[in-house]
C-alpha cells in the first residue's frame, strides 16, 4: 500500500523581499501507483506568475500521469517495452496540460497595469506569455512493479529500493553558472526533460524536492543520508511530518534562504519489512559522515616547524 | 477503489516559525559543526544530523612557495596567513560560509588540504620556501580543481569564487600556456581576481594578466606593506565575493549574471586602490635591501 506526504515552505529571501512562495508541491496516492511531485517557480522579473506557474506544474503533471494510468493494465503490459515513448508521451502531455492551464488563466486574468508597469512596451513585448509563468518541475511515480520519473530544470529525485541504497536516478541538473534554467516556458520544453525508468526493484521510498533543499547541504553525500533518514522513520509518518516540516523551514531560514519543497511517495508494506535494513544504513551513514569529516581535515602539507 | 490523497501546493505563508527554536542553530553546517559527536546526535531531532550549509564562498589562495621566498618574506606570509583567519571567519558570520583552499607552487604544485575547507577548521600550514616558480603549473592545477566535479561540489556552493595569487618573482615555466587553460574555466571568469606582488622582482604586468585589470594588483615591498596587503585583499574581496548582488540596475531593469560579476570585479579594484593608498608605509624597511 503506498502512502505519501508533501510541503513547500516560503525561503528567507521571499519573506525579506515580500515574494511569495514560488514552490509548490503535492502527493497523490492510489491503491496502483503513487506521485511525488515538486515545482519551482523562477521568481525573477519576467516570470512574475511563476507562483501560479509552479502550482500549474504540479497540478498538469499529476493529470498526464492519471490519464496514462487509466488503462492500467494495458498501460502495465507496455510500459517495460516502451517506456521511452510512453515517458516521452507523458512529459509532452504535461507540457500540453500546463500550457491549457496557462492560457486559461491568462484569458480570466489579464496581465495588470501594475504587472506592466515593470517593463518599457518593448520590453514586455518581447516576452512569450507562457514565460510569465515560468517553473521548473520534477516527479517521481512508483508503481507495483516499475518506477520512473521526469524532470524539467533544477531539482533532485531520490529513490531508495529495496537494497537500502539512497540514489539519485536522474543526475542532477543544477545550472552552471552561466547556463541557462530549463522551464516548463520554454518553447522546446519537450526535448529539455530527463527521465528515468527502473523495473524489477521494489520501491521502498521516493521524493522529489526542489533545489532549495539540495543546496542547504555542504555535499551530496550528506543530502542522501537525509533521505535515508527521513525513512527510516515513515512508520510513524503522521507523527514525524511535523519533524519534517519544521526541519524544511529551518534549512530555509539558515541554509541558501530558498523556497524548499519536499514530496515523498513511499510504500507502507515494503517500509515494514526493510525497516531493520534502513535503521542499519542510517547507523552505518553516521559513521561514514564522522570519517569524511576527520579524512577532509587531514593536512596534506606538514607545518615544517 | 482509489485511495486517493491529493494535496493542494502549501504555501508557506503561516508558517509558525517558533518552531525553530527546537533546532541548532545555523552556525553548525557541514565541516563546520562544534564537534563531530553533537553533529552526530540522533536523540532529539533524527534530521538534524545531516547540518544545514549555509551559502558558500571558496577563497582560493595561490601562494609562491619558490626558493626566492626563502627568509623573511615566507615567515611574514605564515605570521600574516595565521593571523588572516580569524577575520576571515568574521566576514562569514552574517550569513555565508566562507571556505579556504590554499595551492603552493614551486618546483611542484600542491594543496594544503584535499578540498575547500570551512574556515572555522582551517588551521594553517606554515609553509617553507624552495626551488623554481612553477605559476603555470599551478594555474592548470587550479583551472582542473575548480569544477562541479571536483574542489567546487559542495551543493551550497552560492557565489563565484575569490582568486588570490602572491608571488616574488617572474614565472619560470610557461605560465601563458597555464593561464590560457584557466581562461577557459568559467568559474576563474566569474570569480573575483587579486594579485599581490611581494619585493621589486615580482612582475606587475604578469600579474595584472591573471587578474585582467591593474586595479586588482598591489605591490608589498616590506614586511608590513605584505601584512597590510594580504589582509586588505583577502577581507575586502571575500567580503565582495559574498555580496549578493541584484540582478537589476538602479531602474529596476534586469542585468545579465556577467554584468554583475564584471561589476563585483570592478568594485574589487576600487577598494582595493582606496585602501592601499591610505596604507603606505613610508619608514618601513624593504624586502629587497634591509631583510
Amino acid at each position: 500500500m503506498f502512502n505519501g506526504f508533501s510541503h513547500s515552505v516560503k525561503g528567507a529571501s521571499h519573506d525579506k523581499s515580500g515574494l511569495v512562495c514560488q514552490d509548490s508541491s503535492s502527493h497523490k496516492v492510489t491503491d496502483r501507483y503513487a506521485i511525488a511531485v515538486v515545482a519551482d517557480g523562477h521568481g525573477s522579473k519576467k516570470h512574475f506568475r511563476s507562483d501560479k506557474g509552479s502550482k500549474f506544474a504540479v497540478e498538469a503533471t499529476i493529470e498526464a500521469i492519471d490519464t496514462y494510468f487509466e488503462d492500467y493494465d494495458q498501460l502495465v503490459s507496455n510500459f517495460p517495452s516502451n517506456h521511452k515513448l510512453i515517458i516521452r508521451n507523458i512529459q509532452k502531455q504535461a507540457i500540453f496540460n500546463w500550457n491549457q492551464k496557462v492560457n486559461a488563466h491568462l484569458k480570466e486574468n489579464p496581465v495588470t497595469d501594475e504587472e506592466k508597469s515593470k517593463f518599457t512596451p518593448e520590453e514586455f513585448e518581447a516576452i512569450p506569455p507562457e514565460s510569465y509563468y515560468g517553473t521548473t518541475l520534477i516527479a517521481g511515480i512508483a508503481a507495483k512493479d516499475f518506477t520512473f520519473g521526469i524532470q524539467i530544470g533544477d531539482g533532485s529525485l531520490v529513490a531508495i529500493f529495496d537494497d537500502g541504497e539512497a540514489i539519485m536516478p536522474m543526475e542532477y541538473n543544477e545550472a552552471a553558472p552561466a547556463n541557462v534554467t530549463a522551464s516548463m516556458c520554454n518553447s522546446n520544453a519537450a526535448s529539455m526533460f530527463s527521465g528515468f525508468y527502473v523495473e524489477n526493484k521494489k520501491l521502498i521510498a521516493m521524493y522529489a524536492s526542489t533545489d532549495g533543499l539540495y543546496t542547504s547541504f555542504g555535499s551530496e553525500r550528506d543530502f542522501l543520508d537525509y533521505h535515508t533518514i527521513i525513512t527510516s522513520q515513515l512508520a510513524n509518518i503522521e507523527n514525524f511530518k511535523t519533524v519534517i516540516i519544521n526541519n524544511l523551514t529551518k534549512r530555509s531560514h539558515f541554509g541558501t534562504e530558498d523556497d524548499i519543497s519536499l514530496s515523498c511517495v513511499f510504500d507502507t508494506d515494503i517500509i515494514d519489512t526493510k525497516m531493520d535494513l534502513i535503521v542499519s544504513k542510517v547507523e552505518e551513514n553516521k559513521k561514514r559522515a564522522a570519517a569524511r569529516k576527520a579524512e577532509l581535515l587531514t593536512k596534506k602539507i606538514d607545518n615544517f616547524e | 477503489m482509489s485511495n486517493e490523497n491529493m494535496t493542494e501546493p502549501v504555501v508557506n505563508e503561516n508558517q509558525n516559525v517558533s518552531g525553530l527554536d527546537d533546532f541548532e542553530p545555523a552556525s553548525a553546517p557541514e565541516n563546520t559543526a562544534p564537534a563531530a559527536d553533537s553533529l552526530l546526535d540522533f536523540d532529539d531531532d533524527p534530521l538534524s544530523a545531516t547540518g544545514v550549509s549555509r551559502k558558500s564562498l571558496v577563497i582560493f589562495f595561490l601562494i609562491d612557495t619558490s626558493g626566492s621566498m626563502k627568509g623573511k618574506k615566507m615567515g611574514e606570509l605564515n605570521t600574516v596567513m595565521e593571523e588572516l583567519i580569524p577575520e576571515i571567519r568574521r566576514v562569514g558570520e552574517a550569513d555565508t560560509e566562507v571556505k579556504v583552499a590554499v595551492l603552493t607552487f614551486s618546483t611542484e604544485v600542491r594543496w594544503m588540504y584535499s578540498t575547500p575547507i570551512a574556515i572555522e577548521d582551517f588551521e594553517w600550514a606554515r609553509l617553507r620556501a624552495s626551488g623554481v616558480t612553477s605559476m603555470g603549473a599551478a594555474f592548470k592545477e587550479l583551472s582542473l580543481r575548480m569544477s562541479r566535479n571536483s574542489y567546487l561540489n559542495s551543493p551550497s556552493l552560492s557565489f563565484a569564487p575569490v582568486i588570490f595569487l602572491m608571488t616574488d618573482g617572474y614565472p619560470s615555466d610557461d605560465y601563458k600556456e597555464g593561464l590560457k587553460e584557466l581562461q577557459s574555466n568559467s568559474w576563474y571568469k566569474f570569480g573575483l581576481k587579486a594579485a599581490l606582488g611581494i619585493g621589486e622582482e615580482a612582475n606587475d604586468d604578469v600579474l595584472a594578466e591573471f587578474t585582467g585589470s591593474k586595479d586588482t594588483v598591489v605591490h608589498a615591498y616590506s614586511g608590513t606593506q605584505l601584512a597590510q596587503m594580504i589582509k586588505i585583499i583577502a577581507v575586502t574581496s571575500a567580503q565582495i565575493g559574498s555580496k549578493s548582488m541584484t540582478l537589476s540596475d538602479d531602474s529596476g531593469h534586469e542585468i545579465g549574471e556577467e554584468d554583475v560579476f564584471s561589476a563585483k570585479q570592478k568594485l574589487l579594484g576600487q577598494q582595493i586602490q582606496e585602501l592601499v593608498s591610505n596604507k603606505v608605509e613610508e619608514n618601513d624597511v624593504p624586502f629587497d635591501t634591509g631583510w
